[in-house]
């Protein structure tokens, strides 16, 4: 059905409008249609370089920051890795002079953005996006961004698509792909037997591609030259399918003469790339990839046709019908064989869990409410924890506690807390929960609460259990990912005028730092490390470290962003602040004088 | 079968070709803005009157501002045509709405309509083509004025209004009054789901030449067809990838590249399918897909099936002729039937869209039964918070002080209740901004009964925690109708002003220890300006009314409590009820 909104819509249509332009212009063209901008990248470039992929970590000028960005859970992962080749041909554009501006003069005066481009323009349109994204994410826009590409290469592994996934932006990528177009399946033969076979092959292809493209009068030459090649790359296809370490990220929109279908499940996506060109022939495979044109006007067309089924029996039930519909779209619903495979394949895409986005939200606040007796312990736990006699504040409470019954039942709400809102996330990344999520003031709120209330706890038990022994400190090894993304959502709400005047007159309930506590424990261990310390040098830089904290720490009192627990007589960061001052009048002899250390200056 | 159409629309079936007649007369008499017949039914002696408007097809009366000229409707003529979730007042064409404006202040003053008030007889407003939407208004209009109960017949008429439109006259229990009559391919009914073009103005052109020169034909225009059902059916196809409950966040990425009309059908349609065939059909959902659907290219060629769709437009009266005469009319409402959908000529993609709208409906009843479910649990909640009430109250404190400063271990509990209410509530909230509640439920008076119970009892306990942990600071204040504030709340009091009729925003009285709270803070922070001024005697007025209305509990008026330490504290000059007050206090004092 989505693919059927998609291509009733005017952007298909103007995207491949401008492809054209573009390839025969080769060069980046923009255009506006309705306060909508369009750039379309030119498909016509022969790429140089290797064909194999490289790690987005790697590159020396820091593309993608929010992709290369990996968190400590996912190190064993691959880290994210796309083709070198493309990558070059993309920073051919990237590093003109004249790629930000006409991309950034394009931005300010339209409300959303197409970028578009034609088999290797496709690649390059789907890097601008990306680059594009990251920009309007470090900038904390949100001008809608789409990315549509016709017949586009495959462009990264695994790692990749799930990044995007993580940064919720597959979303914002469309690639068409029409019925027997053979690029796009490129990379699902191994590369290594590809490249053995024909060392410049791909090179090679993709320039004779490109002439097609240009003049009509060389095409049954080049054609008969290709054929070949295509035969053998048609048969390896065959044999070794789908054991690519390339990976599709984004919806596919697949094109047939039957209509279409829009599927976003990178396995499916593989999937139906199989078994839609098993019918495929040398000759429609180059075919299809240059006539884009005719499928997305014919689909505007087939919208208004009334189709009929081709099948006998009228199916069961609707959810079997609507499969069947799909089926006969991507045209295979004659070829026995195939079309039982398909079905599964598209019933796979479809998902089990049918619940609406909306009603997930609704039932979600309802668990909420079920876990929220949980923080209400904690909260109760931290009030009594301040009021009691010992004076520590919850944090040093919790990290010293003995057995007791109390700081066991905590510990435990700790952890259902934790995965309830892991859930959340999840939910989230898989896009169970509606688009406007985060911009709901509720649930980043809570979030945000639960952050501020939770994490000492979580950094009190990471110091009790003397993981920073074996792990090094909790900021750099410890912190859940969970907590790193409240931190976004709450950067990324909107913040309205009135709240950030309002200066504190009293100390908040919460310290508005949920890492207040890790940055105590490592000034501890400089301080500690300060006493033992020989070497001037080591012991310049510790004390830099120290003063910026105790600048950190002061800031953070003086504007009464701190909770009382953090000031009470026993906790340890008073300790800290006293051992500080009793250490630093002792070392008088030696004063330390900060900004000398600065300049790097040595004073006996 | 064997039904009529006025039996499944509530109306008698000897006034549907009359109405029908009288607004085809009306539509092409441009000099009067209306016409007026009296109607004898045979069978009982009754009469009813039928008032049908003239019609425009000058552009301007159509398209307003581009892409699709609307405009919110205005709530001083129509109350009611609002959203009580947040989703703002009800849109609808300018332009048809500056017809309405025009034509009403004659309408109003019409001797015709006000013998018919007098007689208390039925009045059917009617229309043909563009004078359908004056005819919805007009109706609407009486409807909200409570004066009279008329009907709405319209034939061939556009669109007029958004979602919120007929989700007001679905909410309002309205919607079986409005019947619209449309022909399977008339292009009119569909055109305004379809940006301002200059496609549109030509079809306006042609039929003005036709009406203008009764015999001979004008050339008809050519390639709007696609233009025109191409946008409708990005719109359907936008709908029904909600319907089947789509989660792919590209469709609403993709909604943001493209301009969607905001007009859907609201009312009863009766689809004409030129076989003598009628299909009475009321989800609205459903509605829109068989719009778009039964108007598609078969196998016929694309010049045909654009004649036909201006042809058909000027075809009611013959078509009602003879359909009325025969009894084939089938309704769509429980279960769509195979039969009368090959007439319409439906495929299989459209019936797929037609069972989503019932299944979305299905579901909505659902989700009314988990709700009425939950009624219970909500009411165990209630009770325990009640008895906690009851137990503060001998502290001198009231429940309102004690929960704020969260001493002892039945002030934890109240906060476990409070949340877990919450909980529930939130959700209600949220389904009901997604409309996946039916659209009368804020109108249930279950509902707003427990709303009402709820919001007096819970929000104190609210705002006792906000100021206690000084939100505030971090959110801004706790204001009445937006800021920090929880939805579920403004929700629930936006019920009960509606029910009673009162102004939105006049029934805070839940929120009145924020009031209290904030003055406090503002008085800190500005001194003792006019308008602190200002709210405190409006404070000070409303306490005295909540108290006597039973609508606020006295229990603010314990001598420790928040208010009354914070009243006393006040300067003299600042208080304009001290008197009252001060007994009302004393009051509550010796009943203790």
């Amino acid at each position: 059905m989505l693919a059927t909104f998609l291509s009733s819509t005017p952007v298909l249509q103007d995207s491949w409008r401008l492809c054209s332009l573009a390839n025969s212009a080769a060069t980046v063209v923009t255009d506006h249609v309705r306060g909508v901008a369009y750039v379309a990248f030119p498909g016509t470039v022969m790429p140089s370089g290797g064909a194999n992929l490289v790690a987005l970590d790697g590159a020396p000028d820091g593309l993608f920051p929010p992709l290369q960005h990996r968190h400590a859970q996912h190190q064993h992962e691959d880290p994210p890795m796309i083709h070198a080749a493309i990558l070059d041909h993309f920073r051919s554009f990237y590093t003109s002079t004249t790629f930000h501006n006409q991309i950034l003069a394009v931005i300010e005066k339209s409300k959303a953005v197409v970028m578009t481009g034609h088999s290797m323009g496709g690649a390059v349109a789907s890097l601008s996006a990306l680059w594009l994204l990251s920009y309007l994410q470090s900038i904390t826009s949100s001008l809608p961004v789409l990315c549509i590409t016709f017949g586009s290469p495959l462009l990264g592994n695994d790692s990749f698509s799930r990044a995007i996934l993580r940064e919720r932006w597959a979303g914002n990528f469309c690639h068409v792909v029409s019925n027997h177009d053979f690029i796009p399946r490129l990379f699902l033969a191994p590369l290594p037997s590809l490249s053995a076979h024909h060392p410049h092959f791909v090179l090679q292809f993709w320039q004779l591609l490109m002439n097609i493209l240009q003049s009509d009068s060389e095409t049954a030459k080049i054609f008969g030259f290709l054929l070949p090649y295509i035969q053998e790359w048609v048969a390896n296809m065959e044999e070794e399918c789908v054991e690519s370490p390339f990976s599709p990220f984004g919806n596919y929109l697949f094109f047939s003469e039957e209509g279409a279908v829009c599927v976003d499940d990178a396995a499916a996506v593989g999937k139906m790339l199989e078994l839609m060109f098993t019918k495929a022939s040398p000759g429609s495979s180059i075919e299809d990839h240059l006539k884009y044109g005719d499928y997305t006007e014919k689909a505007s067309w087939q919208l208004l046709m009334r189709k009929s089924f081709t099948l006998g029996e009228p199916p069961e039930s609707s959810y079997e019908a609507g499969l069947a519909l799909a089926v006969q779209s991507c045209g295979l619903a004659n070829q026995e064989s195939i079309s039982g495979p398909a079905k599964d394949c598209l019933k796979m895409a479809k998902r089990v869990n049918r619940l609406s986005p909306h009603l997930n939200a609704a039932n979600l606040s309802i668990i909420l409410s079920k876990n929220v007796p949980y923080r209400a312990q904690i909260e109760w736990y931290k009030a009594s924890c301040d009021k009691s006699d010992d004076q520590m504040g919850y944090y040093d409470s919790f990290k010293l506690r003995g057995a007791s019954k109390k700081g066991a039942k905590i510990n435990m709400n700790r952890c259902l807390l934790a995965g309830f809102w892991d859930n959340v996330i999840y939910m989230l990344e898989s896009s169970q929960l509606p688009h406007d999520f985060l911009k709901r003031e509720k649930w980043v709120n809570a979030s945000h609460f639960y952050k501020l209330l939770v994490e000492p706890l979580d950094i009190a038990e990471y110091y009790k259990t003397g993981k920073h022994l074996t792990h090094g400190h909790y900021l750099k090894n410890g912190r859940e990912e969970r907590y790193e993304i409240f931190d976004r959502w709450w950067k990324g709400r909107e913040v309205g005028n009135e709240e950030n005047n309002n200066r504190r007159t009293t100390y908040a309930s919460l310290t508005q730092d949920s890492c207040f506590w890790a940055r105590v424990e490592e000034a501890r261990d400089w301080l500690d490390q300060i006493r033992s310390e020989s070497d001037m040098r080591r012991s310049a830089m510790l004390w830099q470290d120290i003063d910026s904290f105790e600048r950190y720490a002061t800031r953070l009192v003086e504007n009464k962003e701190v909770s009382m627990d953090v000031l009470a007589k026993n906790s340890s960061f008073t300790l800290l602040m006293e051992e500080l001052q009793d250490f630093k009048s002792k070392t008088q002899q030696f004063p330390p004088q900060f900004p000398a250390f600065l300049n790097g200056e040595m004073v006996p | 079968m064997g039904e009529t159409v006025g039996n499944l629309i509530g109306l008698n079936d000897e006034v549907i070709h009359p109405a029908a007649t009288l607004a085809v007369e009306a539509h092409n008499s441009p000099s009067k803005q209306f016409l007026v017949k009296k109607i004898k039914i045979r069978h009982d002696y009754s009469s009813i009157v039928v008032l049908a408007f003239s019609g425009s097809l000058l552009p301007e009366d159509w398209f307003g501002q581009p892409p699709f000229g609307k405009t919110e409707i205005d709530t001083g003529k129509f109350p009611s045509l609002t959203s009580l979730n947040d989703g703002g007042d009800a849109v609808v064409n300018g332009s048809f709405l500056r017809r309405f404006n025009d034509v009403l202040d004659k309408l109003s003053h019409a001797k015709e309509l006000k013998k018919a008030i007098e007689k208390k007889r039925q009045v059917v407003f009617s229309g043909y083509s563009s004078a359908g939407p004056i005819a919805i208004l007009a109706t609407l209009y009486f409807l909200e004025n409570r004066t009279l109960s008329p009907r709405c017949l319209t034939f061939g008429s556009p669109l007029l209004g958004d979602r919120i439109f007929g989700h007001v006259l679905r909410r309002e229990g309205w919607s079986d009054y409005f019947t619209h009559f449309v022909m399977k391919y008339d292009i009119i009914p569909r055109i305004m789901l379809s940006p301002s073009s200059t496609e549109q103005e030509q079809i306006l052109n042609y039929f003005k030449s036709k009406f203008a020169r009764k015999n001979i034909n004008p050339a008809p225009p050519s390639g709007f067809y696609l233009t025109v059902m191409g946008n409708a059916s990005s719109v359907a196809s936008y709908e029904a990838c909600h319907l089947m409950g789509c989660r792919n966040p590209s469709l609403d990425i993709i909604k943001s590249f493209i301009e969607l009309s905001p007009y859907r059908p609201s009312g009863t349609y009766v689809f004409c399918t030129g076989n003598g065939n009628l299909v009475v059909v009321k989800n609205p959902n459903a509605v829109l897909q068989i719009l778009i659907h039964c108007a598609k290219l078969g196998e016929s060629n694309t010049a045909e099936v654009e004649k036909r769709s201006l042809d058909e437009h000027s075809a009611y009266l013959s078509e009602l002729k003879e359909c009325l005469g025969m009894q084939a009319v089938v309704s769509l409402d429980g279960g769509p039937a195979t039969a009368t959908l090959n007439d319409l000529g439906l495929s299989p993609q459209a019936m797929l869209c037609l069972q989503a709208a019932e299944e979305f409906e299905n579901r909505r009843s659902r989700n009314l039964e988990k709700i009425r479910n939950c009624l219970e649990k909500i009411e165990v909640e209630i009770e325990m918070l009640r008895k906690y009430k009851e137990n503060a109250q001998i502290s001198r404190l009231g429940y309102y002080d004690s929960f704020k400063l969260q001493n002892e271990d039945d002030d934890f509990h109240a906060n476990v209740s409070r949340l877990e209410l919450a909980g529930i509530w939130d959700e209600i909230k949220e389904m009901l901004k997604e409309f996946e509640l039916p659209d009368d439920f804020e109108k249930k008076p279950e509902f707003i009964e427990i709303g009402k119970i709820y919001r007096r009892l819970v929000e104190p306990l609210d705002i006792a925690n906000f100021y206690r942990h000084r939100k505030d600071k971090e959110t801004g204040p706790y204001v009445i109708g937006r800021g920090a504030r929880p939805k579920r709340y403004r929700f629930a009091q936006r019920w009960l002003e509606h029910d009673e009729n009162k102004p939105f925003g006049s029934r805070w009285e839940s929120c009145f220890c924020a009031e209290v709270e904030q003055l406090g803070i503002d008085i800190k922070e500005k001194g003792y300006l006019q308008e602190i001024k200002d709210r405190i005697h409006q404070l000070e007025r409303n306490l005295i009314a909540w108290i006597g209305d039973e609508s606020l509990d006295d229990d603010v008026l314990l001598e420790d409590s928040t208010f009354v330490k914070w009243w006393r504290d006040l300067p003299l000059e600042c208080k304009s009820e001290s008197d009252r007050i001060e007994n009302l206090i004393r009051g509550k004092a010796d009943r203790l």
